[in-house]
């Protein structure tokens, strides 16, 4: 995704069409009066040519001093939304400033307002401020597609006093506005705590090992007696149970197919287009579905960590910045933001033809050691796909959201696999594909962790 | 460019205002050209009929495409008040007779700009010329500020004006003129910008996305006029630098002068182009010369020979290749017994440019000069083919003839072959006058010499006075035989006249006569070469006099011009006797040092003149200001014309209650007080009740006497009010009851109208009491309850915010 087109005008004043008209008005009477030789029109004729000139002087010599603030409300916005842009201006010289139109610059893939004028500013002002030297500008920004778009600078045109000439400056910096993925949003009562209650207690024993100091809690109806803290129970003289699970850890992966590696193979499939527009629809579905995924795993009380598919351990280019993924508070606004920031595969021939293959060994994890994963795959090459299966050992449950263009046979090799695969063929699926997952995850959970045995 | 968003009333109004000015100020640059200033003010009027017809029509919402034409329609109207006088209905609605003026007008227009000279004497003719001109050039600037937005190319038609004096005079415009109009031009630009901005600026932007921008409470205005100024300054600045510093090309090889300079150029009207060059305010210095024999002749340019038709030319005959100025022949008819000297002058032209040489009559030997020169048989004029006389350096040798009286006197009757046959003839339809005075100038002489002494005696008479500009004002400038009656009767002109009048007389006594022109003698001026005086001469010596022709002694000058040149000494017979008090003078006696007589054609306009002009320039500011009056007094007299309709209907209508109703309702719009239409009559009735002049006198009132009875008021007013709840509300009043009670009840209704005036009278007054003077008048001059019945009359509503 290209970060913003950085429109640096040269400042260089360019005569406006009147001053065009008055310059050649000029010249032409310059040349009537030299060859009638009329002086008097001389003198008028020198004014139809010093007047341009003059004019572009003078916005050479006086650039304006602006210092722009920038502020976005909300400063993250979702994909589909609108943010509103604030922009303080205000004037640093001790001339007023006037005559300016201004634009706010920003990457192709936003629309800025047309060009409109810009009221008067009057001079700087030191103590005592009226506010009379700053000038607000806010617009409503809509932002139809994830990213991080640099918005600004502010493009400043300014002309002379009699429209003659126009200079065109740019006034403070840019400022990245981070444009997070659409998101679904999922039933909340579907979770996964309950399902993967097993697994998570025996994750949690193993990491917190001193988990009896934790404060115990009075017994709820449903939970299990082997949980029952005796000895707060002696103590308080009622029933009292270990409070773990809510400070619990349970740990989830997000497996995403980034690089759309199976087009390599078949250029022609897909809704490949050219690069001049980075939007992919297909790989946007994908970042879709993970970011609705994550952010409802988050306030599920999940760790969520995200890995390309290609590349699981998080090698190369790891998408989850920090190791351990993103924890609840606000893991989602983190989660969102590193996926704004992903970029679509390239089309590189010369790097995609090389993927790194990388055959992961099967880890026999032990089987309460697993931790649940969710694939989405949109596309994959079969090393990714390879990579997905090799995995399957050490993930339970093991769930993939498979866009359409993925092709059935690799849809059979990951059901081989004892992968879960679930088709999406839209956004609005996902909530029913999701509950469908995890009913199903339940019931293998419930039933060993293996399906049919 | 940002679109162009619809402009408010002010800022129309603004724009309006700065093309008005700029048109205002650019006609000043007109004044070199024209004399006085009354020219100007009839087209500021026009101008301010134009543009301001316009602001106006914009104001009340126009459709832009109507403006234009509408425009013209004003400046229609505004000539007609300027000009039709008795022909127009109401002083500016032309009628047929009006457009036959304007014909007349612009034909007389198209006749004086031939005729006149700088500064020109503004008759109405051309007065209109200008008034019309302005008028258009108004009118397209109003269309390219307002209508096109395209306020930099105002300067297009706006530099007409400046423009035209370049034509004319070589200084073209006053300096002082173009720099303020240039800056008027900014000011131009710089209110459009500013209206443009504000226009942008408060636009409703009704889309979603918006911006929205929050300026400062106070737009620096002042802060931003200096920017404004300083460029300004500077450009105007720069301008006259590079127009300083730019040098003149043109005079010296390019083309040579232009207008100023050329003399005769087109040969069309020698005389019309004399006369002009006469009435130049500035001298401009045609040729010198250095003559070591002391000789100071007069210089001949051309010569006219041939008098017939409107426009009396010099020859036209084709060059003759073999009349070389090697080959110069003596003059024609010249005897041996005549003294006659060859004297040497050496002329350096100055800045004359013409295809003739000034040369005097005759010479003999010319050399020196650069290009193909011949002369001409007969006159000896020397013209060119290829070449002008800028710059010409030369010289020759003139033959200084003189004459004595008693050779002139014995002088026999030409030879049949011994001139030109074009200097005898006459037309056959003179203007009776001219033989008359002929015949009755020559009574009594005994010879041709005599007779041509006494038409020169005649002319220089007190009956004839030496006028540059009255031939212009009465229209017989130039030549012709109608002038020359013309001049006879009137008695005023100026050489042109003077030598064509000698020359037509000498041809009807039998002399012939033929018509030079050129410059007289000059001015010594300060410079000297080889010891010797250079003699400047300038346009101001341009002149025209009679050459007659005498057998034996060839073409002799005469000097019939008042005030102008020296007399020869042989058409003074009598000198030292009664002659010398009707000669007036010689050369000294003439004014100024440049030789021109006092030929301000202000002060030659004369009282009568300007009496006149005056008279007729008051009666036009009367007009004009009784038509603002009428205008003015519009609105009072529809408000009186609806009330009088008001009344009528209280007296006879249908519903007098009502009517009566709706005018004190509108009485009280008129006076200011908040009235709403749509309120019950109760309730307006009750509003108006709590002014003060309806509380009852004793309340503290010391002036009781003097203002209407409060208590009486309020009683009218509820009476009146009644009436109407009455009318509005109540039963249908039925035809009388009875045929008997018929009368009764015709009486009883009467009765009750009566009452329902007197009822009106005394709330209206009793409202008209409470209001301050102030109010009193505008409700009189400009009635507010006429407001809503002109939109509805225009056919939309009120603008937001209006």
């Amino acid at each position: 995704m290209p970060r913003s087109r950085r429109a640096r005008h040269p400042a260089r004043p360019r005569l406006t069409t009147r001053g065009i008209a008055l310059l050649v008005l000029g010249g032409v009477l310059f040349g009537v009066a030299l060859w009638y030789d009329l002086r008097d029109i001389l003198l008028l004729a020198a004014v139809g040519l010093a007047m341009p000139i003059a004019a572009l002087g003078y916005l050479a010599v006086r650039p304006p001093a602006l210092t722009v603030h920038r502020t976005f409300e909300p400063p993250v916005v979702g994909a589909g939304h609108s943010a509103s842009v604030r922009l303080r201006v205000r004037n640093r010289s001790r001339r007023a400033f006037d005559g300016a139109h201004w634009r706010d610059l920003a990457s192709t893939a936003l629309r800025t307002p047309a060009e409109a004028i810009m009221p008067a500013i009057g001079r700087a002002e030191g103590v005592l401020r009226s506010g009379d030297d700053e000038v607000g500008l806010e617009y409503r920004l809509r932002t139809p597609r994830r990213g991080v778009f640099e918005v600004g600078p502010l493009r400043v045109s300014v002309t002379d006093p009699f429209g003659l000439a126009r200079i065109a400056r740019v006034a403070g910096g840019a400022r990245e506005l981070v444009v997070t993925p659409r998101i679904t949003a999922l039933e909340p009562a579907v979770g996964l705590v309950a399902s993967v209650d097993g697994t998570v207690h025996a994750l949690q024993r193993r990491t917190h090992p001193n988990s009896d100091e934790l404060i115990a809690r009075e017994y709820r109806y449903g939970d299990p007696l082997r949980r029952v803290h005796w000895a707060a129970t002696a103590r308080r003289g009622e029933l009292m149970v270990r409070d773990e699970e809510q400070r619990g850890d349970p740990e989830l992966r997000i497996l995403l197919d980034t690089t759309l590696g199976g087009r390599l193979h078949h250029p022609g499939a897909g809704s490949a287009r050219d690069g001049a527009d980075p939007l992919d629809p297909a790989f946007e579905f994908g970042v879709e579905v993970a970011a609705s995924l994550g952010v409802h795993l988050l306030a599920r009380g999940f760790r969520v960590r995200v890995d390309p598919i290609d590349d699981p351990g998080g090698v190369v280019e790891p998408i989850t910045p920090e190791a351990g993924g993103y924890r609840a508070a606000g893991g989602d606004v983190a989660l969102l933001e590193d996926l704004a920031r992903l970029d679509p595969p390239r089309r590189d021939p010369v790097r995609g033809t090389a993927p790194p293959v990388r055959s992961v060994a099967p880890t026999a994890a032990r089987r309460d050691a697993r931790m649940p994963a969710i694939a989405v795959i949109v596309d994959p090459s079969d090393a990714a796909a390879e990579t997905l299966v090799a995995l399957r050992t050490s993930v339970e449950p093991a769930i993939a959201f498979a866009a359409e263009t993925v092709s059935r046979e690799l849809v059979e090799r990951l059901e081989d696999a004892d992968w879960r695969v679930l088709r999406l063929r839209r956004a609005a699926d996902l909530p029913a594909a999701w509950q469908d997952a995890w009913r199903s995850a339940r019931e293998s959970v419930r039933s060993g962790g293996r399906r049919g045995a | 460019m940002p679109e162009r968003f619809p402009l408010s009333r002010p800022q129309s109004l603004a724009l309006s205002g700065a093309s008005l000015l700029l048109i205002l100020v650019a006609t000043t640059a007109l004044g070199p050209l024209i004399a006085g200033s009354g020219w100007w003010w009839a087209g500021a009027v026009v101008a301010v009929a134009v543009i301001g017809g316009g602001a106006a029509l914009r104001a009340v919402r126009t459709p832009p495409s109507l403006v234009p034409p509408l425009e013209l329609v004003a400046m229609l109207l505004a000539l007609t008040l300027l000009f039709g006088g008795s022909t127009s209905i109401a002083l500016v609605i032309p009628t047929f007779d009006t457009f036959a003026v304007f014909g007349e007008l612009a034909q007389g227009a198209q006749r004086t700009i031939e005729q006149q000279s700088v500064p020109a004497i503004p008759v109405p003719a051309l007065v209109f010329a200008i008034t019309v001109g302005v008028g258009l050039i108004a009118a397209l600037l109003d269309l390219l500020v307002q209508t096109v937005r395209v306020p930099a190319l105002a300067a297009i038609p706006v530099i007409v004006p400046v423009l035209v004096p370049g034509l004319f005079i070589e200084e073209g415009a006053e300096a002082p003129a173009i720099v303020l109009t240039a800056a008027v031009y900014l000011l131009l630009l710089r209110v459009d910008v500013r209206v443009r901005r504000a226009s942008e600026l408060l636009q409703e932007d009704d889309r979603a996305d918006a911006p929205i921008v929050s300026a400062p409470h106070r737009a620096p205005l002042v802060s931003t006029m200096g920017a404004s100024l300083g460029l300004a300054a500077v450009g105007l600045v720069a301008a006259s630098v590079i127009a300083a510093a730019t040098p003149s090309v043109s005079t010296s090889f390019l083309i040579g002068t232009g207008g100023p300079g050329t003399l005769f150029a087109r040969g069309v009207s020698p005389y019309v182009d004399l006369g002009r060059d006469l009435r130049r305010p500035d001298p401009v210095p045609a040729f010198s010369y250095v003559s070591p024999d002391g000789v100071r002749p007069y210089f001949t340019l051309l010569t006219v020979e041939r008098l017939e038709g409107q426009v009396w030319s010099g020859t036209d005959r084709a060059v003759d290749g073999d009349h070389t100025l090697g080959s110069i022949p003596t003059p024609d008819g010249l005897a041996a017994d005549v003294p006659a000297e060859a004297k040497r002058i050496a002329v350096q032209v100055d800045q004359v440019r013409t295809a003739w040489l000034p040369l005097p009559y005759p010479s003999t030997e010319v050399d020196g000069v650069d290009g193909s020169w011949f002369w001409d048989q007969g006159t000896l004029n020397v013209r060119s083919v290829d070449a002008t006389t800028l710059g010409q350096d030369y010289r020759l040798v003139h033959l200084d003839i003189r004459p004595e009286v008693g050779q002139l006197r014995a002088a026999p009757p030409p030879a049949p072959g011994a001139v030109a046959d074009d200097t005898r003839s006459l037309p056959d339809d003179l203007p009776p006058i001219i033989p008359e005075t002929a015949a009755e100038v020559t009574a009594s002489a005994a010879t041709r010499y005599d007779a041509a002494v006494a038409i020169q005696r005649y002319l220089r008479s007190s009956a004839f006075e030496y006028s540059e500009s009255a031939p212009v004002v009465d229209g017989y400038d130039g030549a012709g035989f109608d002038a020359i009656a013309a001049f006879l009767e009137q008695g005023k002109g100026y050489c042109v006249h003077f030598a064509s009048t000698m020359a037509v007389l000498a041809r009807e006594v039998g002399i012939p006569s033929r018509i030079s022109i050129g410059y007289t003698s000059g001015t010594p001026g300060d410079g000297r070469v080889d010891g010797e005086v250079v003699i400047e001469v300038d346009s101001h010596d341009l002149h025209a006099w009679p050459e007659l022709y005498f057998e034996g002694v060839g073409w002799v000058p005469f000097e019939p011009t008042p005030g102008r040149g020296s007399v020869p000494d042989y058409s003074r017979p009598n000198a030292g006797q009664d002659t010398q008090g009707v000669i007036p003078t010689g050369p000294a006696a003439t004014p100024g040092a440049t030789g021109r007589p006092d030929g301000d054609p202000d002060a030659r306009l004369g009282p009568g003149a300007g009496a006149r002009t005056v008279a007729a320039q008051w009666l036009q500011v009367g007009l004009i200001g009784f038509g603002v009056a009428l205008i003015l007094l519009l609105p009072a007299g529809v408000r009186g014309a609806v009330r009088a309709g008001r009344r009528a209907a209280v007296r006879a209508g249908e519903r007098p209650a009502e009517a009566a109703w709706r005018e004190l309702v509108a009485t009280a719009i008129d006076l200011g007080l908040p009235v709403d239409g749509r309120r019950t009559v109760r309730t307006l009735a009750a509003d108006l009740a709590s002014r003060p002049a309806f509380r009852p006198a004793d309340v503290g009132d010391d002036v009781g006497d003097a203002r209407v009875d409060g208590a009486g008021a309020r009683a009218s007013l509820e009476r009146l009010r009644d009436a109407v709840e009455r009318e509005r509300y109540g039963r249908v009043r039925g035809a009388p009851a009875s045929g008997g009670d018929g009368r009764a009840a015709h009486v009883a209704e009467h009765e009750r109208r009566s009452a329902m005036q007197a009822d009106l009278g005394a709330a209206s007054d009793a409202l008209r009491a409470d209001a301050p003077p102030v109010r009193r008048a505008a409700a009189v001059l400009l009635p507010a309850s006429l407001r809503p019945s002109m939109r509805s009359v225009l056919g939309r509503s009120a603008p937001p915010g209006a």
